[in-house]
């Protein structure tokens, strides 16, 4: 037991923390910005300094460890008048000159810094903002980079380090020349970065952001000669809630697909449907690769980021990728063929946008080899922000169903949106193609959950399959280096974000630390809700087959809905 | 004790970076690849350390080398107006070669020629108390 006593509250603490994580535990909150849960400790920032007794120099409590009968005072007048100095001198870096770059910035009803401001009662601002003339880095299709709005608060850099691994960031120079950067300053587009935009969520000053296509998206809709149908992936229901009610967890299926009518898309479709239809492509290759001694273990390819990911780090095994092509694009392609002909709709006038909670999604959409079958991806809190200046009020809307012929899906494919989702979407159906007989059991606990890597054998017709599920591209990492040590799966699924989907960069920012239970129980929570929760057994998806596509894996199949990947330099 | 080996290893990236700028004159990037690959580290770690230190070089640098310190005792010896002559007789900024490759100009910290200030350095060879016209015709003697 150890007692420590902090602004005159005596406490007990079972273990040495850190003086933030005690002052939390005695409901007093000290201001951060360098700090991020789950990150490793920087101190670069210095706002959380502490007044320690019988010590000459304030202490940052993120770093320093808390000790037996430390006397500790977190909000003095020479604590509170230092982090004053300290925040002017931080925001100083922070190119906010012009008010407009503030009422347009993307963290404009989120930022930080205003909450730092209020919490450290900044009063004035005695210094001019640097301008260091920084040029914004556009380089990508998914994730944009303004080095003026950044602080160094080297939150990416770790983020993209220690929780995905890749590390594309660093601080480059000396001094005040210090700025952060990519290899050699070259931008994100044209290095090892794999889209994911986990950057973002870390961010605390709107200095990363996605490539807005907000605007072409408002534009086209207003387009007469266009018909534009939208699309919306399984993890934007349980979060598109949230920057209108600040509550993490809510299911707005019904209020989406309204909003989306209102925006006026010409047909509000789901991705769910495109989710079903990869379970049947993917599942069919699964069974024809294990039967036919095909290349085993057989890899997930519905995650944009984790697909670039293998293709830099890991190229040798592209061929484990299932060939089908993700949700969003198998979406797109059957939009515009199917859909067309059914409708009887030119299919140059077909639009397809959409709404993802994902940046690499733009730049999948963008991808050569499947150019043309999606047209804008908007991330979920663009979408939250069209919603807003379109005057919706969107938590009180009634709710509406999605269009019929590509918007119907089974509960299997509510869940591709967390990580666990589509190795359990797979399992199912793939059990059931393969023994002919209906699951007890549906569900399949052993690959739900958060943790980062789950293992699980699955008995399938006296068939043992070996599944893993990884989150986060961390995670992707280490399966990888199992695997190359010699460890045998014949099935695995991989997300790049931790969390799978839901947590994905395109995602709203949230400062509720529970942010993925909530919204993984959400989309359990439809899952379960829905009467038909097999891929197999979605009617349109038999339709489409019956009218269209002849059966999984046939050649206009593979045609419309399977696709290529390519070795990509470090 | 793993960590501390790889401490222990990282310890002699700094060397290892000599060794390539002496070898090259600069730091190639297949030699930062297989930096980033013997050290396990992301490649934009090891550019982060070059760019660190003024030393070290990404691109190749010109067959002079002219170091111009601007710390505060140089400067109040009046080091920049050597600065502004070096700067329009070359032609160049900081961290810029002429297209000729034979200048590279740096504007650096520190010396270690302090009470000797302005202190110019080509290549290995320090000048200390130099004043415009001298750091012409130091330029001069190199062409």
């Amino acid at each position: 037991m150890l007692r420590a006593e902090i602004d005159g509250l005596n406490i007990e603490l079972e273990e040495k923390i850190s003086i933030l994580d005690a002052a939390k535990k005695a409901n007093i909150n000290i201001p951060t910005l360098c700090y991020e849960d789950g990150l490793s400790i920087y101190g670069g920032c210095r706002l959380c300094v502490v007044e320690v007794e019988g010590e000459d120099l304030l202490k940052p409590a993120c770093a320093t460890e808390i000790e037996e009968g430390m006397k500790i005072k977190t909000h003095s007048k020479k604590v509170r008048d230092l982090r004053k100095n300290l925040f002017e001198l931080i925001i100083a870096t922070h190119n906010i000159d012009c008010q407009l770059n503030c009422l347009t910035c993307s963290r404009a009803s989120n930022c930080e810094l205003k909450d730092i401001a209020e919490d450290i009662g900044l009063s004035k601002m005695r210094l001019d903002p640097i301008k260091r003339g920084d040029s914004v880095d556009n380089s990508s299709y998914a994730v944009i980079r303004e080095p003026e709005k950044c602080i160094s608060c080297n939150r990416c850099i770790r983020k993209c380090e220690e929780v995905q691994g890749i590390g594309i960031f660093t601080t480059a120079n000396r001094g005040p020349e210090t700025v952060v950067t990519t290899f050699k300053d070259r931008g994100m587009g044209n290095v090892e970065c794999t889209n994911c935009g986990q950057c973002i969520l870390s961010c605390p000053t709107g200095a990363l952001h996605e490539l807005y296509q907000k605007e072409s998206v408002l534009d086209i809709l207003n387009d007469e000669t266009k018909h534009v149908v939208v699309q919306t992936a399984p993890a934007v229901r349980v979060a598109i809630s949230e920057p209108f009610s600040n509550q993490a967890g809510d299911i707005s299926t019904g209020q989406l697909v309204t909003a989306l009518k209102r925006l006026g898309f010409d047909a509000v479709f789901d991705t769910n449907f495109a989710a079903d239809l990869t379970i049947m492509e993917e599942g069919t290759e699964l069974i024809d690769r294990i039967n036919n001694d095909g290349k085993l273990p057989l890899f997930t390819s519905c995650s944009p980021g984790w697909i670039k990911f293998i293709e830099h780090f890991y190229p040798e095994y592209l061929d484990n990728l299932s060939s089908a092509k993700s949700p969003q694009q198998m979406f797109g392609a059957v939009a515009k063929s199917y859909y067309a002909k059914e409708a009887g709709i030119d299919s140059d006038k077909i639009v397809v946008v959409s709404i993802m909670p994902c940046t690499a999604k733009k730049f999948e959409a963008k991808r050569e080899e499947m150019a043309g079958d999606v047209d804008y991806v908007l991330t979920t809190r663009e979408l939250a922000s069209i919603i807003k200046s379109a005057g919706i009020d969107f938590l009180n809307l009634e709710e509406s169903e999605y269009d019929e012929l590509l918007g119907v899906s089974s509960g299997a494919a509510d869940i591709f949106g967390t990580t666990g989702g589509v190795m359990e979407a797979a399992l199912r159906t793939a059990t059931e193609l393969i023994t002919g007989e209906e699951l007890g059991k549906i569900e399949f606990e052993a690959v739900r959950g958060l943790e980062g890597i789950k293992k699980a054998e699955v008995e399938i017709g006296g068939l043992k399959l070996r599944a893993a599920v990884a989150n986060g591209l961390g995670n992707a990492r280490k399966v990888m280096e199992m695997i190359k040590d010699g460890e045998e799966f014949d099935f695995i699924e991989f997300m790049a974000c931790p969390g799978g989907c839901m947590g994905g960069g395109g995602q709203p920012i949230s400062s509720d630390k529970n942010v993925l239970e909530k919204r993984q129980q959400a989309i359990y929570k439809i899952d379960k809700s829905k009467k038909m929760r097999k891929s197999h057994e979605n009617p349109y998806i038999k339709k489409l087959y019956d009218n269209y596509l002849e059966k999984p894996g046939s050649e206009i199949a593979h045609k419309l809905l399977h696709t290529k990947y390519k070795a990509r330099k470090i | 004790m793993d960590k501390l080996k790889s401490l222990f290893y990282q310890d002699s990236l700094l060397e290892k970076l000599h060794q390539i700028q002496i070898t090259y004159g600069y730091i190639p990037e297949a030699e930062i690849e297989n930096l980033s690959e013997k050290y396990q580290l992301a490649r934009a770690n090891v550019y982060g350390v070059i760019s660190f230190y003024s030393m070290f070089y990404t691109e190749p640098t010109g067959k002079y080398i002219i170091r111009i310190c601007d710390s505060i005792s140089c400067h109040l010896n009046e080091s920049d107006s050597v600065l502004r002559a070096v700067k329009s007789y070359l032609g160049l900024k900081s961290h810029q070669t002429t297209e000729d490759k034979k200048f590279t100009l740096e504007v650096v910290e520190c010396l270690g020629h302090c009470g000797e200030g302005p202190v110019m350095m080509v290549n290995n060879k320090i000048f200390t108390k130099i004043n415009k016209n001298k750091a012409l015709e130091i330029l001069n003697d190199c062409m």
